[in-house]
């Protein structure tokens, strides 16, 4: 199997990045998903985190007005971009082929 | 405060990035979760998120700015002429200083090689009537002083003495510390091996012992520990060599006196009970202050002891007084006026360094508000825009100063090899760029920096905000612009004023000091310290039979004119002073005689450097051992206590009740300086007592060096234990005593040119500036009639106007610094006309120079191209 390079994002960019990969999602939605996952973050934090990854052109944020009970509030929406697809498909990959890996390696201990 | 008004207030006290990336939509979901039925009151909610935004700012704005930095070295890279003359010209800013401050620090803010060297100070002695002082204290003085003082943890005597070690090889050349046993306790020494002095040593008749330094220990006897109990063949003070017992070694790296070596520790013999003659023998004093004792309060204390010791004794002490002097500026001397001047000097230079840089940016500013109004358009805030300027300053200044400090440790050793002979050797030999050094260059660095910073973020023009993409061919100067960069530059010629006329100053001092007489002619002369074994010439009459023995032998070598010889060498800050009294006129009974300067000759002595007799005779043979005492005056003793009338056959007192004849008066010389006045001295026959140990004068018709070989053989043929060293020329000895002026000069004259060339560079800058920003007026004023020459006169006149303002501006500041310098001068004053009018003169020279091409440059430019440009 040929060498691998270690993924470019970090296991948190990985999950918000998958996280995403389901379609343009708010900002308060991935920060709940991520909780989910047993990552807890401030807003602040976490938009922190969003605006590197916007820089770093792997995702587009922009705000939206939405109505909650009738009142209308903007929330800040995010999507993925090709770019930040196509990392976090290397780095899923790239953890498939290591788990495949290990498990061909206990199949030859057996 | 209603919510919506205190998220503004919240939003508006964080940086914009914090504010756009974090604040606003946390906020934004704060909203939403409130519309959804939050219950907690909105306004905690704000300030909560307000207060974790602050939490995280720090990281974001280090890595906005690290992102800026990271463009900024683009830009730099992207911009090499610029780039090139801005570092160059703040190396040399920031590199100046780092250089100077690496002498400064080595030799006025390092430790000294003590334990709390703060608390150590010199004794020295001040003649009220003459205003003479002198480092050392009388020996009788030092008795009482001892005794009586209480500020001091103790008062301790010490001298030094080139002495010899006589081996089984050749005799070998020592520097000797004479210590008394209470110096090296105060000096906190601690021997590495055996002992210190013991207050035993220093007693008349104690067994004669020595205590190696660590260096003498280990490079001449092999760092053998054995050597402690051992013997060694040495000569004393009296000049006779005795077996002396290593009693210990000293501590590896002490010294004392902090500028010389310390090759061996001899006890120093001191009275126990002050002798009669209280003045009769003199002591190197230092002490320690107790603590808690400030110097002040030790000198008014030794003040307070000198005036009771002016009463007890009046006909030996009055008008004598002891003060303290901190051991550093002892140590240092002269040698800290002319550095912190050298510090303020090169501190101006980087001043107008940092100017012209300014100027650059300014420059570079008009080429680039295309590009800020562009970044501005696209949302860009003017803090944003600070931000990026501030960041270009400090890429500019961590080049500079990384350049800096190559350019200072290739310059350093240079400018130490320079200083080395007029600063302290020991000092010196460790100046190096060490950790205090590159604080100081970041501390400069960092001034450049805030600097830049601030020049760049008061330079963001209003118009950049307007939302107008400027076209590059539509450039103008705004007046405030103008009017900021003519500042900079008048600032520039004010502080270029300042070194000019500080330099003029030291160079006219300098020709002056050239010019003296010093009153006699050191050229061609050969002088060389010599002493002889005092065991084998232990009588009078051995000592002279050798000296005359000598003299023959050094007058047989050809293209020897003259010999003599001399306890003083002139020109050396030699002081001694001995009693001057008529014997015919003694001083009222109560009174104490005034002091003249003392100097032992032979006949010899006057010939070879050609000091005039103006009457009566030199002194010759007949002066001999047995002969009556006689002494030869200068001219101002003549003219001072024997007006009207010869002072050739009179009597003075020399002793108690002895009388000389004054055979001979001879021209005034410069004795202690070329600066100081000549004074009276008074000459004593070396041939009447004839010393073991003499400094030779030997004038020669050709090369003075060229006969060392010959004298060498000679004095070794004579004797071969007699030891010569300190070989040199009086022109040598001449030069050494100017090298301060000379290296002061050099630095100030380095400095001025530098900031001339700055000065230069800069309104050069400014002017083209300037022409290029009023393009359009050129071309308009030509189109409607004006010539070249008027148009060359019209720029010109403003390039004037800026260098007579800050001319002004600097003659002014040149005023206030050459109060500074006043320690340095010498036959000129701080406010020297013409030095000042020679240094307008050369400012307003270069600057209509440099003004003369962007001038011509205006004077060509056709008006129908300008104009189709606008």
């Amino acid at each position: 199997m040929r060498s691998q390079r270690l993924p470019r994002l970090t296991h948190l960019q990985f999950l918000v990045l998958g996280l995403l990969r389901s379609g343009e999602t708010a900002g308060r939605v991935v920060r709940e998903g991520l909780a989910a996952h047993g990552v807890k973050r401030t807003a602040p934090a976490f938009y922190q985190l969003m605006a590197r990854l916007e820089r770093d052109g792997l995702v587009d944020g922009w705000y939206e007005q939405i109505t909650v009970r009738d009142q209308a509030v903007t929330e800040r929406r995010y999507k993925l971009r090709p770019q930040g697809m196509k990392l976090w498909t290397e780095a899923r990959d790239f953890y498939a082929g290591v788990a495949a890996q290990g498990a061909a390696a206990r199949w030859s201990d057996a | 405060m209603p919510e919506s008004r205190l998220r503004r207030t919240l939003r508006s006290l964080l940086p914009p990035r914090v504010r756009d990336d974090m604040f606003d939509p946390a906020a934004h979901d704060l909203d939403a979760d409130y519309a959804r039925g939050e219950q907690r009151r909105r306004t905690v909610g704000l300030v909560l998120l307000f207060l974790d935004c602050w939490r995280l700012a720090p990281a974001e704005v280090l890595s906005m700015f690290l992102n800026d930095l990271r463009h900024a070295f683009r830009l730099l890279y992207r911009d090499p002429g610029f780039t090139l003359a801005a570092v160059l010209t703040l190396t040399l800013g920031v590199g100046g200083n780092v250089t100077v401050f690496a002498i400064v620090n080595a030799v006025l803010l390092r430790p000294l090689p003590y334990p709390n060297a703060e608390e150590l100070v010199i004794i020295e002695h001040r003649d009220r009537r003459t205003g003479i002082t002198k480092g050392f204290i009388a020996a009788g003085d030092y008795v009482d002083l001892h005794t009586r003082q209480e500020a001091f943890e103790s008062i301790a005597g010490y001298g030094t003495l080139r002495t010899i070690v006589y081996g089984e090889d050749e005799p070998e050349d020592a520097a000797a510390l004479m210590a008394s046993a209470e110096l090296l306790s105060i000096l906190r020494m601690t021997p590495l091996e055996g002992r210190a002095i013991a207050p035993g040593d220093t007693r008349a008749g104690a067994a004669p012992v020595v205590v190696l330094g660590h260096a003498f220990w280990q490079t001449r006897l092999g760092g053998d520990p054995a050597i402690v109990g051992r013997s060694l063949n040495i000569v004393g003070p009296n000049g006779s060599a005795v077996m002396r017992q290593v009693v210990g070694i000293a501590s590896p790296l002490f010294r004392f006196p902090a500028r010389s070596n310390t090759d061996l520790i001899l006890p120093l013999p001191l009275p126990a009970e002050a002798p009669a003659v209280r003045k009769s023998g003199w002591t190197f004093a230092a002490a320690r202050l107790k603590p808690g004792v400030t110097i002040e309060a030790g000198s008014t204390q030794l003040a307070a002891i000198s005036r009771q010791m002016e009463q007890e004794h009046p006909t030996q002490n009055e008008g004598s007084e002891y003060y303290a002097v901190p051991l550093r500026d002892a140590t240092v001397g002269e040698t800290k006026a002319a550095l912190l001047l050298m510090l303020g000097a090169v501190g101006l230079v980087l001043l107008i360094a940092c100017v012209n840089v300014a100027n650059l940016l300014a420059a570079r500013s008009l080429g680039r508000r295309q590009e800020m109004s562009v970044r501005a358009a696209l949302g860009a805030g003017r803090r944003q825009i600070a931000m990026q300027l501030i960041a270009e300053s400090v890429a500019l200044a961590m080049v500079a100063g990384a350049a800096a400090i190559l350019f200072a440790s290739w310059a350093t050793p240079a400018l130490t090899r320079l200083m080395s002979e007029s600063l302290d050797a020991a000092a010196l030999g460790a100046v190096t760029i060490d950790r205090t050094v590159l604080v100081f260059a970041a501390a400069v660095t960092l001034f450049v920096i805030v600097a830049f910073s601030l020049f760049s973020a008061l330079g963001i023009r209003r118009d950049t905000f307007a939302g107008t993409a400027l076209s590059p061919t539509r450039v103008t100067t705004g007046r405030a612009v103008r009017r900021a960069t003519s500042t900079l530059v008048a600032a520039e010629i004010a502080l270029a004023i300042v070194l000019l006329a500080g330099a003029g100053l030291v160079l006219r001092s300098f020709s002056n000091l050239l010019s003296v007489d010093p009153g006699f002619n050191p050229q061609n002369v050969l002088t060389l310290e010599i002493i002889a074994p005092a065991d084998r010439y232990r009588d009078v009459s051995a000592r002279a039979a050798l000296q005359g023995r000598m003299f023959e032998a050094i007058r047989s070598i050809r293209s020897v004119t003259e010999a003599g010889s001399a306890a003083v060498t002139p020109l050396t800050g030699n002081n001694w002073t001995a009693s001057f009294e008529r014997a015919d006129r003694p001083v009222p009974a109560g009174q104490r005689p005034p002091d003249v300067g003392w100097q032992a000759a032979t006949g010899g002595y006057f010939r070879a450097l050609e000091i005039p007799l103006r009457s009566g005779r030199y002194f010759s043979a007949q002066d001999g051992p047995s002969a009556p005492p006689v002494v030869i005056v200068s001219e101002t003793i003549e003219r001072q206590f024997f007006p009207g009338e010869s002072a050739v056959g009179r009597r003075v007192r020399i002793g108690d009740g002895e009388a000389a004849e004054i055979v001979g008066v001879v021209g005034d010389i410069r004795r202690a300086a070329l600066t100081d006045a000549p004074r009276a001295d008074m000459y004593f026959p070396q041939e009447h007592a004839p010393s073991i140990g003499t400094t030779l004068f030997i004038r020669t018709s050709g090369g003075p060096t060229a006969i060392v070989p010959e004298l060498r053989a000679a004095l070794r043929q004579l004797d071969p234990a007699i030891v010569m060293r300190r070989i040199e020329t009086m022109d040598d000895v001449t030069r050494e005593s100017m090298q301060l002026t000379r290296v002061t000069l050099w630095l100030l004259g380095m400095f001025a040119v530098s900031a001339l060339a700055l000065a230069a560079i800069g309104i050069y800058g400014v002017m083209s500036y300037t022409v290029r920003g009023r393009m359009r007026e050129i071309g308009t004023r030509m189109a409607l009639g004006a010539t070249p020459g008027g148009i060359v006169r019209l720029v010109l006149a403003d390039g004037v106007r800026i260098a007579c303002i800050g001319t002004v501006i600097g003659l002014a500041g040149s005023f206030a610094a050459g109060r500074a310098l006043r320690s340095l001068l010498f036959g000129t004053s701080p406010t020297d006309p013409w030095v000042l009018l020679a240094a307008t003169g050369v400012l307003l020279l270069t600057a209509v120079v440099a003004c003369y091409v962007p001038a011509r440059r205006a004077g060509r430019l056709d008006p129908v191209k300008t104009l189709a440009g606008w």
